[in-house]
């Protein structure tokens, strides 16, 4: 016992174990480069296809704002979850978020939008607003008057005997305009994300 | 400053002691905390220590977007921490509601209308690099010259 505890004592007293004990940190910790952090502008020029905005999972995060002549998505931290959808959802590379890009880029994948238009029956009663309202059928059929009457068969949607009939879904942008012009909260645009990948040939790579 | 002063600054920020309360986050800023103790990250070795008692607290961490269940309660775990004393939020959560503030939730951020805030980490959920650093800037701004500041 008395042997033990004085080798206890010796190996205490040595001045490597007294240094460490005394002196020991952990490393500094460093963000490394392909962490995603908050997006952040490549410096490429906005296009305002609002992408980014369609995108985004988290209310208020993001906004394509004015800023001189062109555009700018600025992110609003404490908002921001720091998903990094915004980087993959913009066309024109304007945002940059960790090793987002490069991944993107390798992997040959991206994003597509498409828009469901879906109107409850039960609530709608006709009155052909969301039709007017809507900017796709205003450029489609400039004539369109109120009540939302068409004989174009481009629209997206028009009343015809009363009742709303949805042609051209696929042409819908998801500006949403119709949800707030309808008086009656009938018409619900639902949005859809799809993840989409082109593998990348071998002897491009 | 007296040199008695100037030991209590150097010793009180060199000495934290952290409570955390959560008032309805989704658990994943707690986690972040958690980490924040673990060897990798390692609070201990700033002299930062986790007791989870508001009155031996000087640092009160709030984590969550505010639910109805802590009107009153929060602001009653702020008055128990005796001065000086520093609350940071954690995350987005107590910043903006994060994903919960929607039409029809009950939540009501942001905290800092409820008690004072002295620092505000923003990510869903942020690093514990991040928390680290928020924790380490307020010893320096709150404790360092308090004796100066209230004499
Ligand atoms: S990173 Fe995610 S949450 Fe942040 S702005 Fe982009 S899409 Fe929105
Ligand atoms: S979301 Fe916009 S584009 Fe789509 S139907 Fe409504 S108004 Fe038209
Ligand atoms: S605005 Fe609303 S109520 Fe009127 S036609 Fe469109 S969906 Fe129906
Ligand atoms: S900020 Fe994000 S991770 Fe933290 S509690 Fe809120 S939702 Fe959860």
């Amino acid at each position: 016992m008395g042997s033990s505890l004085i080798w206890y004592l010796r190996e205490f007293a040595r001045a490597e174990w007294i240094k460490k004990f005394l002196f020991a940190k952990t490393a500094p910790l460093v963000t490394p480069s392909y962490f995603r952090g908050f997006p952040e502008p490549t410096g490429k020029t906005c296009q305002h296809a609002l992408f980014c905005m369609m995108a985004c999972p988290a209310p208020g995060a993001i906004e394509v704002v004015h800023a001189g002549d062109g555009w700018i998505p600025k992110i609003h931290k404490g908002h921001c979850i720091r998903c990094g959808l915004c980087v993959e959802a913009c066309p024109n590379g304007v945002l940059k978020s960790g090793r987002i890009l490069e991944t993107l880029e390798r992997e040959g994948t991206s994003l597509l939008f498409s828009f469901r238009i879906a109107i409850d029956k039960e609530l709608c009663t006709g009155c052909g607003n969301c039709c007017t309202a809507c900017p796709v059928n205003k450029q489609v059929d400039a004539q369109m008057g109120a009540g939302g009457h068409s004989s174009n068969d481009e629209v997206i949607m028009r009343v015809q005997e009363g009742d709303i009939v949805v042609i051209h879904e696929d042409k819908c942008t998801g500006c949403k305009t119709c949800e707030m012009s309808c008086p009656n909260g009938a018409i619900r645009i639902a949005r859809i994300l799809e993840g989409y990948q082109q593998p990348v040939q071998e002897e491009l790579q | 400053m007296n040199i008695l002063q100037r030991i209590k600054n150097k010793v009180r920020s060199r000495s934290i002691h952290v409570a955390y309360v959560d008032v309805g986050s989704c658990n994943g800023c707690d986690i972040e905390v958690l980490a924040c103790l673990a060897p990798r990250y390692d609070i201990e070795q700033y002299g930062i220590f986790v007791h989870n008692n508001p009155r031996e607290a000087d640092v009160l961490l709030v984590i969550g977007a505010y639910t109805p269940g802590w009107e009153e309660k929060l602001a009653m775990v702020w008055d128990k921490i005796p001065s000086p004393k520093a609350a940071i939020t954690i995350g987005n959560c107590p910043i903006s509601g994060c994903l919960f503030d929607r039409k029809g939730s009950f939540v009501d951020p942001p905290v800092k209308k409820h008690i004072p805030i002295a620092a505000e980490v923003p990510g869903c959920p942020p690093r514990p690099t991040e928390i680290l650093q928020a924790i380490m800037s307020v010893r320096d701004s709150v404790f360092f010259d308090w004796e100066e500041e209230h004499p």
